[in-house]
């Protein structure tokens, strides 16, 4: 099985498709104004799909069988209360309409367990919406998909929802999954929808779409060690330099529109550090930390009574400098993450500090990359600490013909478990006293 | 980001995504957060309160093969778009004025040439002129991020942006 960007393309066109009139109908349904929000394919480890689902709330799901032109599943995923929340604002609705006095609404106004009358309401809007992006992606395809009966599925892990599954991806197996985000305007509920290709039929339909050689798709296996090494290093070196014990909390690799990358950051002021890679591949880098995890970074590092950071909104020269040193380091560490499962060398650029709105700080590399290609990957990683504030979210978004070319010259086989040795470059002109290139991770003299 | 259905009568305010244009009229608000680079275009006919915000990301859609998919993305074809659907809606083109913001440069890396958000900018400007749309008013370029808010109706454009210390600073245009 091989892909290129240009399957992946209509593949991400198909989603966002299928996600507008599945918004459009649960407007036309429930009266209440809605969005598509973020769609994402993501190539993920079946055991990372599995732990997306174990975070303790409990979730409801419709699910769909596919054939067709694509075989495998669909499933409309809610948390529990908000598939509740639906339901109750159409039952009311459908009260309303039929001017029967509010019985209805009075009981669905208290509603907090699903009897027989919500669960199939709940079942007819996760099948509305599982169809809608189904249509989507058979417009797109210009082809016919079947679809079996709804399945009403609730609980709380991934078990109950992938169980019954056949050729449900096992937990090292690489699958792509499709990812879509609806909202509500006013009211915050909001769903998530998957789909599960089977490998076979996702491999016919690659090869009818692709239009250049392209990558094999065991190649991609390639794309996550280097997200899993970087993304290793990243924490190690945070860790190290912080004192703040950090571990990898959510490692992704998305293939967007690159429009989108902006709207996934968080609408609020960051605070980051970015840099410009050079080598094969080619790219940008940025770590974004919300404001209170950048102050207790610089508490961390910056040792008290010496910075000028704590009485002013802002941060102050050495705030900055602890930054941006934190930032090369972990930049260093990551692209040698990287670079040894490449094995070239990649070079990055000294690092710009950003303390602005978040969209603001990933535009500009957006545009950039913007210039020759319309989708790219995305490795999408989170690093937190237990106990403490230290929210990292790292963007790495490689140049697309670089990133193929790189990986078309890998040799899965080869991939090894050699260590990984972070070698820090000089730091010119980023107003620290050069401290981050002495070539020792201990190093925090700022 | 698009939405889909509205309330019919009350204002409403939209969010113009990043590569999305809107055209509206009366008192509804149009906003688009977090300009870095991108350029938000704003055109409006004083006469019939129409007018259309677009938040654009790259200069050039003619060289561009989805321009048409996506005139929003482009800064030529976005001014080309919004124009023809705020005269479809019964707007008249030779009354239209332009405001512009965005177009800052936060980084200066090698790869970004002579600035990103200066080719956005330079792109808006020239197309402007090629039309004969005057600009009336603009906040553009510098390093800081923007956040718009439109209103038809009068032609605001509310330039939001805030310096490194956080603070927040307001600009009517």
């Amino acid at each position: 099985m091989k892909l290129d960007v240009n399957a992946l393309g209509t593949f991400y066109r198909m989603a966002r498709e299928g996600a507008g009139l599945a918004a459009g109908r649960l407007t036309h349904m429930t009266d209440v104004e809605t969005r598509a929000g973020v769609t994402k394919l993501n190539f993920m480890r079946g055991r990372e799909i599995r732990r997306d689902f174990e975070d303790s709330t409990s979730k409801v799901g419709v699910r769909v069988e596919l054939t067709g032109a694509i075989e495998g599943y669909s499933v409309i995923v809610f948390e529990r209360e908000n598939a509740l929340r639906i339901v109750e604002s159409l039952l009311e609705e459908s009260a309303t309409d039929t001017d029967t006095e509010s019985e209805l609404s009075g009981e669905a106004g208290e509603l907090d367990e699903f009897n027989e009358m919500t669960r199939s309401a709940a079942t007819e809007v996760g099948n509305i919406m599982n169809n809608g992006f189904i249509d989507g992606w058979a417009d797109v395809l210009e082809t016919v998909i079947d679809v079996s009966t709804p399945e009403f599925v609730e609980g709380r892990s991934a078990d109950t929802f992938f169980d019954e599954v056949e050729k449900a991806p096992a937990g090292d197996d690489l699958a792509l999954l499709f990812q879509s985000q609806i909202e509500t305007v006013e009211t915050q509920v909001g769903f998530s929808h998957y789909l599960f290709p089977e490998r076979e039929s996702m491999a016919a339909l690659l090869d009818r779409l692709r239009t250049s050689g392209g990558i094999e798709y065991d190649k991609l296996d390639g794309f996550d060690r280097m997200a899993e090494r970087g993304a290793e290093e990243v924490a190690k070196t945070a860790t190290t330099l912080t004192g703040i014990d950090t571990s990898v909390e959510i490692r992704r690799l998305n293939f967007v529109s690159l429009e989108t990358i902006p709207e996934q950051v968080p609408d609020e002021r960051l605070v980051g550090v970015a840099f410009e890679f050079d080598g094969v591949p080619s790219g940008y880098l940025l770590f974004l930390f919300d404001e209170e995890s950048a102050n207790e970074i610089v508490d961390a590092m910056v040792p008290t009574g010496a910075g000028d950071t704590e009485e002013t909104e802002g941060f102050g020269q050495m705030g900055q400098s602890a930054i941006q040193e934190l930032g090369n380091i972990m930049a260093s560490g990551f692209l040698d993450g990287w670079a040894n499962v490449l094995d070239t060398t990649i070079d990055h650029s000294t690092p710009e500090f950003i303390h602005d709105i978040g969209a603001a700080a990933v535009d500009p590399v957006v545009i950039q990359l913007g210039e020759d290609q319309e989708f790219a990957f995305v490795f999408d990683t989170v690093i937190v600490a237990a106990g403490r504030e230290f929210d990292c979210e790292v963007y790495a978004i490689p140049d697309e013909s670089d990133l193929e070319r790189a990986l078309n010259d890998l040799d899965v086989d080869r991939i090894e478990e050699e260590p990984t040795t972070a070698e820090f470059q000089n730091v010119t002109g980023t107003g620290t006293d050069g401290g981050a290139g002495t070539g020792t991770d201990t190093d925090t003299d700022t | 980001m698009k939405t889909y259905g509205t309330e019919p009568g009350a204002p409403t305010s939209v969010q113009v995504g990043i590569s999305e244009l809107t055209v509206s009229d009366g008192d509804d608000t149009l906003k688009s957060y977090g300009l870095g680079s991108c350029v938000a275009i704003a055109l409006y006919d004083p006469e019939t309160e129409i007018g259309g915000l677009a938040h654009t990301m790259l200069p050039d859609g003619d060289e561009a093969e989805n321009s048409d998919r996506k005139p929003g993305k482009y800064a030529d074809t976005a001014i080309r778009a919004l124009l023809r659907r705020m005269v479809e809606r019964g707007a008249s083109y030779t009354t239209v004025e332009a405001k512009l913001a965005g177009g800052s440069d936060m980084f200066e890396f090698d790869s970004f040439g002579d600035g990103v958000g200066k080719r956005n900018i330079d792109a808006a400007k020239a197309e402007l002129e090629k039309l004969g749309v005057p600009l009336v008013a603009s906040d553009l370029g510098g390093d800081r991020g923007r956040t718009v808010e439109f209103t038809p109706e009068t032609g605001t454009l509310l330039v939001k942006s805030s310096d490194e210390n956080g603070n927040q600073g307001v600009t009517e245009l």
